[in-house]
């Protein structure tokens, strides 16, 4: 199974025989090509053409992450999975509401859904969470009544606004607060930690879309204009409550993450080296992590189940297949 | 449209596969069975001359005597034999229009094994059949619908058609 690297250290990545060499200030590794999957960037790094090109050869995607932490953007590839059928008619369903909107309504059905899994599963840890879980479901029955994508991406934010209320009841410690959602910068620590499990998401979708044949810049709930990538914003909507959400309760009530792992700047809040570091550890694990998939017949990781529900949409699109999302199960 | 060996093939195993491959949408390419055959195809028969286009189908290796020419194609194992030798005998077709008298040869170089392919008659009328319902399933808007057959445990669209 192929790896996904993240590199903290400053240096510079290399090409060497035909392979990746990262040449840090005390150490220097062999990265096997084979089995790399996706790269992510951290640290300080200097790389040229020549590592490009074999970069490219391998079809391999590489995000940057600046200092404080924010997503820069990807080295992708030029395409390698073309078919005009398919950007036709993926452009096709995004510019007619008739047909995009069923598949937005869906895409933030499934996250609610998510949402509420994970919910219950604290409700049945004896967090108090039961009236969150009421007023979210409540809210999820006029996700139908939508009429546009403005209303839907209102309704969804909302019913996300419950649910972060509800980290209060969840997470064990008084040190993170949820008081406000704030990004750029995130101003406390629970900020940081969604902000920071998001971008790993988004990139980790963005990866996964790149050996598919969809096309990145074409969202269905977020609009394409303005930024460079947008549907793997919205698959991401379906994963993050059940993999970075699930992650950021855990690491703070088994105490692996604390207020050392965070460093207050004029910038706001952020995540320390370290603290990126554990949250990746968990982060790492939980994608390679198998679940018994149900149609499949097969153990699948979380990393796969993106790729599948990948595969749904662009059967929907290609096929006019009514997209199901993946609801976990606990 | 112009035909090309590989949807022969794939006529013989799934004709939603055929769509599939006419329009571009590809198997995933990390497949084991995939990337096996991949491996195979570019480590084998080195010395021959490989991939040879020829009008709109590509040959996998031609090996020439003095005065007798034979189309090879390396198959990973003989599980899809008759798919392959309709792959090998429309070669034969496209040879035998252009003028040039050849023989084929499906090669299984895991397993040691070569089979002998001869174009007949009746084949060549087959060949005509499979060419026009190929053409019929290429020209809808829509592939043919998930059909579970024995091919699919393997198969590298096995995730897109079944999840």
């Amino acid at each position: 199974m192929k790896k996904d690297i993240f590199i903290f250290k400053d240096g510079e990545l290399k090409r060497k025989d035909n392979t990746i060499l990262f040449l840090g200030e005390e150490q220097q590794k062999y990265l096997p090509i084979e089995q790399v999957d996706a790269i992510w960037v951290f640290g300080e790094v200097t790389l040229n053409k020549r590592f490009l090109e074999i970069i490219s050869t391998k079809e391999i995607c590489i995000h940057f992450f600046n200092h404080y932490g924010y997503y820069l953007g990807t080295y992708y590839p030029r395409e390698h999975l073309n078919s005009g059928l398919v950007i036709l008619k993926q452009v096709n369903l995004y510019s007619q509401d008739s047909m995009r909107m069923p598949v937005a309504k869906e895409i933030i059905k499934t996250a609610v859904k998510n949402i509420l899994i994970v919910l219950k599963y604290y409700r049945s840890r004896s967090k108090l969470v039961s009236s969150g879980i009421e007023t979210i479901e409540s809210m999820a029955t006029q996700i139908e009544k939508c009429q546009d994508i403005n209303e839907l991406m209102a309704y969804e934010g909302n019913i996300r606004g419950v649910y972060y209320q509800n980290f209060n009841d969840i997470i064990d410690n008084d040190n993170f607060q949820f008081i406000k959602r704030s990004k750029r910068p995130p101003l406390d620590g629970i900020n940081a930690l969604i902000s920071f499990g998001n971008s790993l998401m988004y990139t980790s979708v963005l990866s996964e879309i790149y050996k598919t044949h969809l096309d990145p810049r074409i969202g269905i709930l977020h609009a394409t204009n303005g930024r460079k990538f947008s549907l793997n914003l919205d698959i991401a909507e379906v994963f993050k409550p059940i993999v970075v959400d699930r992650i950021i309760f855990n690491l703070i009530n088994r105490k692996v993450i604390t207020e050392k792992d965070f460093k207050k700047q004029t910038h706001g809040t952020m995540l320390t080296e370290k603290g990126k570091k554990k949250f990746l550890k968990e982060y790492t694990d939980k994608m390679m992590s198998t679940i018994k998939h149900p149609r499949l017949n097969q153990y699948v990781t979380y990393k796969r189940l993106i790729r599948l529900e990948l595969y749904k949409i662009q059967r929907h699109i290609v096929e006019g297949d009514n997209y199901k999302g993946f609801v976990a199960r606990w | 449209m112009n035909v090309n060996g590989t949807l022969i093939w794939y006529y013989h195993i799934c004709k939603r596969e055929v769509w599939l491959m006419y329009n571009h949408i590809v198997p995933d390419q990390n497949d084991e069975n995939i990337a096996l055959g991949r491996f195979m195809h570019e480590i084998t028969y080195q010395r021959q001359e490989k991939e040879i286009s020829f009008g709109h189908v590509k040959f996998d290796i031609m090996m020439q005597t003095k005065d007798h020419i034979v189309i090879g194609e390396t198959k990973k194992s003989d599980r899809y034999e008759e798919a392959s030798r309709y792959q090998l005998l429309y070669y034969l077709s496209v040879l035998k229009e252009a003028g040039i008298s050849a023989s084929g040869l499906l090669l299984y170089p895991s397993q040691k094994k070569r089979v002998k392919v001869e174009l007949a008659l009746n084949e060549e009328k087959k060949l005509k059949e499979i060419i026009r319902n190929i053409d019929i399933i290429c020209s809808q808007t829509e592939p043919p619908e998930v059909e579970k057959n024995r091919f699919c445990k393997r198969c590298g669209y096995r995730e897109y058609c079944y999840a």
